[in-house]
This record gives C-alpha cells, structure tokens and sequence, in this order.
C-alpha cells in the first residue's frame, strides 16, 4: 500500500510467507517422508530408503487399484470430454429455448456437495440394481468431470472468433469439414487441458467412489479406508506419486497453453 | 440461417442433456421423493419429524455449523493477507506465488488431508518444532479432535477464497490509491476507506462459497477427526452404508441440498457484483 509504514510492510509480507507455506507445507513435507527408512512419521526422517515404493510395487492390491483408477480415469475423462465439448460448443454458440437452465445443470455437480450427489447416485444406482457395477462408476464420473470440460471448452469457444467458421461455411465447406479441419485444430490445447483436468478430476475422484463402487478399489478409495484404519507409511509413497502425477499434468497444460499462445502472437 | 443455427445448438447439447437426465437429475428427483414420500401415506413429513427427536441430528449440525464457522473465518484471517500481499509483488515472485496457491488446488484432498497427519502428529514436524522452542513438553494433540479437523479443511479451501479475491484485488487501479494519498489520506484511510471497500464483494463471495464447501465436507473429518468429529456428512454415511436409514439420510440431504442452493444463489449474486467493479 503507498507510504505504508516498513513495519506494516514487514507484517504483511510476514502473513503472506505464513499464508503461503500453510498452504505447500503439507504437501512439501509428503514427499521426503515417503523416502523415510523408518515406520514411524517423524519429521525428517532418520534415514532415506525406497522400502514405501517397494512395498507399493510390491503390493498386487495397490497395482489393482492403480490399473482400475487408470481405466476409469482415461474412459470417464473421454465421454466427459466428447458429450462436454460437444455441449460447450452448443451453449456457447447455439441460443435456444433453456440454454441457461441447461448450462446450470450441467454445471450443478461442481456445485452441489458432493456428498449429496453421492448419496442421490447411490440410492438410483441401487434403484436399477447398477450400485457397485463398473458402469455406474464410469457414468457417475462422467457426470462429475463435465463441469470442469465445460469451463475450459466454454472459454475457449468464446474466444475463438465465429467469423472463421462462417468464412469456412461460405466456402462451401460442410459442417463435419469445418469442425475437423477449423474449429478443432484452433481448439486443441483447450481440448487437451479439458482432457487433463477430467483426467486429474476422475483420477482423484474419492467421495462418490467410496459410496458406489461396490468391491471395485481405486487408488483413492482404497487411500480413503486405510487412513481411516492406521496409518500406513506406504500412503507416503502414494500420496507423493499422486502429486508427481498432478505436477506433470499441470505443467503439461501450462507448457501447451504458453506454446499455442506463442503461436498466435507468431501468426499475427 | 439463424433458425438453422438454433436447431443445430441444441442437437449439440442433447447427448449431454440425456446423460445427466438419467444419471443426475433422476437420481436427485428419487432422493427428494425418498425423503418426502411414504408407501401407505403419500406425501409425508415424518422423517424430518424424527431428525427432530434424535438429540444426535442436532448435537451433530451444531458440530458442523461450529466447524465451518471457525474454518471459514481462519480462511479470512490467513488469506486476505496473502492476497493483499500477492497483489504487492513483482512479476516473477507473483507467479510463483500464484503457482504455490494454484498446485494445492488441484492436488488431491486425500494427500493435501494426509500431509496434516505427518505435520501434525505427536512425532510430526509442529510438535518437535514446539518442543524444541521449549513451548511444551508433552506433544500437543492436533489430530482426532475438532482443532485438527478444522486446520485441515482451512488448508484445503484457503485457495477458493484467495484466487478469486486476488483477482479482485489486482483489478483495483493503483492510480485510485494515488489519487486518496495526493488529497493527503494517511495510508490506513486509504486502506480501510478506498481499498477495503473496493474488495468486499469479492471477500464476501469468496467467504460464501468456503462456507458452503465446508457444510458439505466429508473426507478431512473422516480421517482427521478419527471419527471422533462427525459432521453431517459423516453422519449420511453412517445412515447409508451401515445402518441403512435411506429415507433420513435423504431427508438430511434435502436439508443440505437447500442450504447449498440458498448459499449459492447469494454467492452468485455477490461475485457478479465482484466482477461487475
């Protein structure tokens, strides 16, 4: 703030650093403890190992979690993908009778507790006898993950200037030739962030898979019930595979994004 | 063409539109028929009658009410701050901020929660740093009690209330501050009188919408409260999955579902005024 005495400055920076690490210290901390040589979670660890990464490699019941989690992700984060960006590119440039009423409710599992949505997909997954089927997960993951497909694709439609299509369109281009070959390739880093984000959002998914996914385990899932029974150091090595996936994610999105915003300033 | 146009849109959206008709909307429509239906009589109350009888229904709203209370003022007092203080920094130490306030964000919960039980233990990094100031000398207990609960769900949301009031604060032109101290306003009166001001839409959505997160919180109070800390949430699932009372828990999650819809409808009314500034 101008003229600002140094001390309240000193104090304000004083705030912030502690704003800042009280959010990064956990998961900060995470990381070296999964490399820890001891059974115990004293910080910092006596000594460094891979015994938890090991133990996790070497457990058939976390690779069957991981490989569950891993289909599930890649299959619900392509239909959100699909039926999203196909409805993004609707709302944004369609205007019909309830657009609005459409696009809250497509947006209405981002914002009604999860656990809500939960509990109604348990009791209508039970209804039609789908509780605990594979099916029902990938749906219900589908459903979850939309929202964060339509915020991306959303923006990115927005954004992209309609007079190219219509240029598309008056040269007789066909409808399928225009997506293909002119709205999709100028949308693709928004694709492939929408993509990622699912990806992450499925992967990391826990409250409605805990509630419906029957004997199937997923990394979270099965996360979720050992936490609750004992702490195990091997959730360490877990947890921090689980941020080394997030951090490559994000950076990937990052680095498209930067790169296809490097290419319109190079094409203009 | 433009009657085309309108037609072609909502082929667009209608893949979706019957997905979430069947796998979203119609189990939330069962879910309310549960709660206010009954086979002999129809329409009933009776269920919300006995969430009234169970002095364990209102022992557990008070809890969480307590709870996301505390949380979202702690969200208040740590993350204005760092907001303001964000707004104050250079290119390059800004986006590495922003960077440490976004990663969080997308990490997931289960780790973010996890890492307090390695922070916070008897053997964790908090109790030895006080034990090694001198400050105790028994480890202090953080975890299973309402103390650990609440640190957990302040970390977890702190980013939902700093991005958007972060946006808001970098939206306030400088030369407004400038012109405040040129007519000779001493640096609190431009806080409190011009800058403050300019950023309460934005403070109070974002307070809003860590509210109504926290109402509905389920894993941090799972595994941080050792079950010792339920909140309606944990609550549902005790009435789901082991003693099966679907009709109360659809009863309960009526209840929530309302609050959050009231929450949000105020929330959006707040950040449209946000933006619109």
């Amino acid at each position: 703030m101008i003229g600002a005495s140094p001390w309240s400055r000193r104090l304000l920076a004083a705030s912030g650093i502690f704003g800042l690490v009280f959010l990064a210290v956990p998961i900060l901390i995470v990381i070296p403890m999964s490399f820890s040589s001891a059974r115990a979670l004293t910080f910092p660890p006596p000594g460094l190992s891979l015994r938890w990464y090991a133990a996790l490699f070497g457990d058939s019941r976390w690779m069957e979690a991981m490989a569950t989690s891993a289909i599930l992700a890649v299959l619900a984060s392509i239909a959100a993908l699909l039926l999203g960006g196909l409805a993004a590119y609707g709302l944004r440039r369609g205007s019909f009778r309830g657009r609005d009423g459409a696009e809250g409710n497509f947006m209405a599992p981002l914002i009604i507790p999860t656990i809500i949505v939960s509990i109604a997909l348990y009791l209508g997954l039970a209804r039609v006898g789908l509780l605990g089927s594979f099916l029902g997960l990938v749906v219900a993951h589908t459903v979850l993950n939309v929202p964060l497909v339509l915020m991306v694709m959303g923006v990115a439609i927005r954004e992209f200037d309609p007079r190219i299509e219509q240029v598309a369109w008056s040269l007789g281009a066909s409808w399928s030739h225009t997506m293909t070959r002119v709205v999709l390739p100028n949308l693709a880093p928004s694709v492939f962030a929408a993509w990622i984000f699912a990806f992450i959002g499925s992967f990391d998914e826990v409250i409605v898979t805990s509630f419906i996914a029957g004997r199937y385990q997923t990394v979270p899932k099965k996360m979720f019930n050992e936490l609750i029974l004992e702490v195990n150091p091997t959730i360490t090595a877990v947890a921090t595979l689980l941020i080394g996936l997030t951090v490559l994610a994000l950076a990937a999105v990052a680095a498209i994004l930067a790169r296809a915003g490097k290419l319109k300033q190079t094409l203009v | 063409m433009s009657s085309a146009r309108q037609s072609t849109g909502f082929a667009f959206i209608a893949p979706l539109l019957v997905l979430m008709l069947v796998a979203f909307n119609a189990p939330i429509a069962y879910m309310l028929g549960l709660a206010f239906w009954d086979k002999a009589h129809g329409f009933t109350l009776e269920h919300y009658a006995g969430l009234l009888e169970a002095p364990v229904y209102l022992r557990v709203l008070g809890n969480t009410m307590r709870i996301a209370l505390v949380a979202t003022l702690a969200n208040i007092v740590i993350g204005y701050p760092l907001a303001h203080w964000m707004r104050g920094l250079q290119n390059r130490a800004r986006l590495v901020a922003i960077a440490l306030v976004v990663l969080p964000f997308w990490v997931s919960i289960l780790v973010r929660t996890y890492a307090w039980i390695v922070v916070l233990g008897n053997g964790g990094l908090v109790n030895r740093a006080l034990q090694w100031l001198g400050l105790t000398d028994q480890p202090v207990q953080f975890l299973y009690n309402e103390l650990g609960v609440t640190i957990g769900m302040a970390n977890v949301l702190l980013p939902f209330l700093v991005l958007p009031l972060f946006a808001a604060m970098i939206r306030i032109d400088d030369r407004l501050l400038q012109a405040a101290a040129s007519l000779g306003a001493p640096p609190r009166t431009i806080f409190w009188k011009v800058y403050f001001p300019l950023t309460v839409p934005a403070l109070a959505a974002g307070t809003l919408l860590v509210f109504m997160l926290c109402l509905g919180f389920y894993v941090t109070p799972a595994i941080l409260g050792g079950g010792r800390v339920p909140m309606v949430s944990n609550l549902l699932d005790t009435l789901i999955n082991q003693i099966p009372r679907w009709e109360q828990a659809s009863a309960i999650s009526t209840i929530l579902l309302i609050v959050a819809l009231v929450i949000f409808a105020a929330y959006r009314r707040l950040d449209r005024k946000a933006s619109a500034t």
